[in-house]
């Protein structure tokens, strides 16, 4: 549905990004992933073609954005960045003008988008009075007004409070399930990321170190919280059942290993085993090792 | 048909904002300001002996088309000035400034297609505003001298005299030249139209687009620019009292509006070339 390949962009003479592909799948929820200054807006700022790129091009259900942006972006709604409205306008007038640029305004769509948001009692409202999360609303209205088939959300829960942020969570999820929507998806927050995306891609300095399904998280060798005594005594029944100590106190058991089996080689050679946990790995913990340099699909990806 | 809703709502956002009423406010003022000084006795004298120096009868000259006319020739260029370059130097820039650009761009417009909404809208701002000073003027001069009268024209610089002792025609004079007025301040618009299409902060875009237009009229004031004063913008500008002359020179007026409205076009491709290539992001 979407596919950006080799994408390239410079700020100044400072790579922004460098030759970065990925695609998104129809009804596919994609995270992109990053520090700050990673490339993660600039990639979202070249599919809406607000940033021109160097090289490279996006299409979106197979038109080109470089080519053909008004055709590519008719089915697309956004949040790109803050969203700054017309604060002397009602939320209303900023639906009608924002709709006028793609295709025209529709009093009934516009009505029934408000209020799928939430904010029909104050869209009439001057935007300047209107709170942090009632702003979000009204972009993820407008979002909403091209009855897109995708959506591109910059830092979207940016500023919420963590019912603002559930609430979100849950109307995206919703929109995918009920239209197929394709969403592509920026966050810092990695909770929600692991949450809502299917697929997620790490970019650290313009480049993507890693790519891969969230739900595949665990497929890297699985981690184990020990508390064995005495600890030099397991040392042999471990590395004879596979297990390779990460630190004192966690291993990493071989793909198809059955923890059962070597608990059951520790207390057969005396060792009094007094936990054997299975580390959930967290998104936030493969971005650490990313980030750190010491998970293997980073350095796979390089 | 799309066009004109996209208009309209670039319209409702520049009357949305205090700063488009800023200009109405000060011209009533100072509309309200001249009226007050022609009543006084000594600018009444004045007028009287100069109407009479030229042959012309103080009671039919004194009159509210005599003053419109005042007005629009001593106001337009030193105060409309100020606030058209406002308008039209925040138009793109104060919106890329504040981030609305960034909304606009993800729908699937084009730039092109966004600046000629709003050129057209800064247009159609300028050249109302002009009718509005000229319409306010006059009826505000109805109010203080009366309807009746006719249209007194002298204008040194631009070599131009003339007297229109009926009401009608006189009448028709102002509204050509208000026209002359409203599409030579387009080319003001224009210039800071394209300042404001530029990474330029909005206060910038306004002060330089008047910084040019001071130069250009001072540039022209000095006596040895004189053989070259039709190269002068302002000069051009000025030309709308060529339809105040008893005998209507169209070449003359057809050539200095294609110089303004061939600047026009060219002001606006510069500023949408470099609006073409901007990246939008903070």
């Amino acid at each position: 549905m979407l596919e950006a390949s080799g994408l390239c962009k410079s700020f100044g003479g400072k790579p922004a990004l460098d030759h970065f592909s990925f695609s998104v799948r129809r009804g596919e929820i994609y995270g992109l992933l990053g520090h700050n200054g990673a490339g993660k807006s600039t990639t979202l700022g070249i599919i809406l073609g607000m940033v021109m790129p160097d090289g490279g091009d996006v299409t979106i259900g197979g038109v080109s954005v470089r080519a053909e942006r008004s055709k590519a972006l008719r089915k697309v709604g956004a949040i790109f960045e803050t969203p700054a409205f017309y604060e002397y306008l009602s939320g209303w007038e900023n639906l009608r003008i924002l709709m006028s640029y793609s295709g025209g305004f529709d009093p009934a769509a516009a009505r029934a988008a408000v209020e799928r948001v939430g904010l029909a009692n104050r869209i009439h409202s001057k935007v300047r009075t209107f709170s942090h999360g009632m702003r979000q609303r009204l972009a993820l209205a407008q979002a909403l007004l091209p009855e897109p088939e995708v959506m591109l959300l910059d830092e979207p829960t940016d500023g919420l409070d963590p019912e603002g942020i559930k609430w979100f969570r849950e109307f995206i999820l919703a929109l995918r399930d009920e239209r197929g929507t394709t969403v592509l998806f920026n966050s810092h927050l990695l909770a929600e990321v692991e949450l809502m995306c299917d697929r997620v891609a790490i970019l650290r300095d313009g480049r993507r170190v890693y790519e891969g399904a969230v739900g595949g998280l665990h497929d890297d060798a699985p981690l184990f919280d020990v508390d064995l005594e005495p600890w030099d005594a397991a040392l042999g029944p471990l590395h004879a059942g596979g297990g390779e100590v990460v630190v004192p106190g966690r291993i990493r058991l071989p793909h198809g290993a059955d923890p059962a089996e070597l608990v059951a080689a520790l207390v057969r050679a005396g060792i009094r085993v007094r936990a054997f946990a299975p580390v959930r790995r967290s998104l936030e913990d493969l971005y650490m090792e990313i980030h750190n340099g010491a998970s293997p699909a980073a350095k796979a990806l390089g | 048909m799309l066009f004109l809703q996209q208009l309209r709502g670039e319209l409702r956002k520049l009357f949305a904002r205090p700063r488009t009423w800023m200009g109405y406010g000060a011209f009533f003022i100072m509309e309200a300001l001249i009226l007050f000084v022609y009543k006084l006795e000594g600018s009444q004298r004045h007028m009287r002996d100069l109407m009479a120096r030229n042959g012309l009868e103080f009671g039919t000259y004194y009159s509210s088309l005599t003053i419109t006319f005042t007005i629009m020739l001593v106001s337009m260029f030193l105060l409309g000035s100020i606030y058209f370059a406002l308008v039209a130097g925040d138009i793109v820039a104060k919106e890329n400034e504040d981030g609305n650009l960034r909304m606009v761009f993800a729908r699937p417009v084009s730039r092109l297609r966004l600046l000629l909404v709003k050129y057209a809208a800064v247009s159609l701002y300028t050249f109302s505003f002009v009718f509005f000073v000229g319409v306010s003027g006059y009826l505000m001069a109805v109010v203080a001298v009366g309807r009746e009268g006719g249209l007194f024209v002298m204008e040194p610089r631009m070599k131009v005299f003339a007297a229109y002792p009926e009401w009608r025609e006189g009448a028709w004079r102002l509204i050509l030249s208000a026209a002359g007025i409203g599409v030579s301040m387009i080319t003001l618009s224009s210039l800071a139209f394209m300042f404001s299409c530029c990474k330029i902060k909005p206060a910038a875009a306004s002060i330089i687009t008047l910084t040019i237009l001071f130069v250009d009229m001072i540039l022209q004031s000095f006596p040895f620019f004189k053989p070259y004063e039709s190269f002068f913008v302002t000069w051009r500008m000025s030309s709308w009292v060529f339809f105040m002359e008893p005998n209507l020179s169209w070449p003359k007026l057809v050539e200095s509006y294609a110089f303004l409205i061939g600047l026009d076009v060219s002001l606006f491709t510069l500023g949408w070339a470099a609006f073409q290539t901007r990246d939008f992001k903070t």
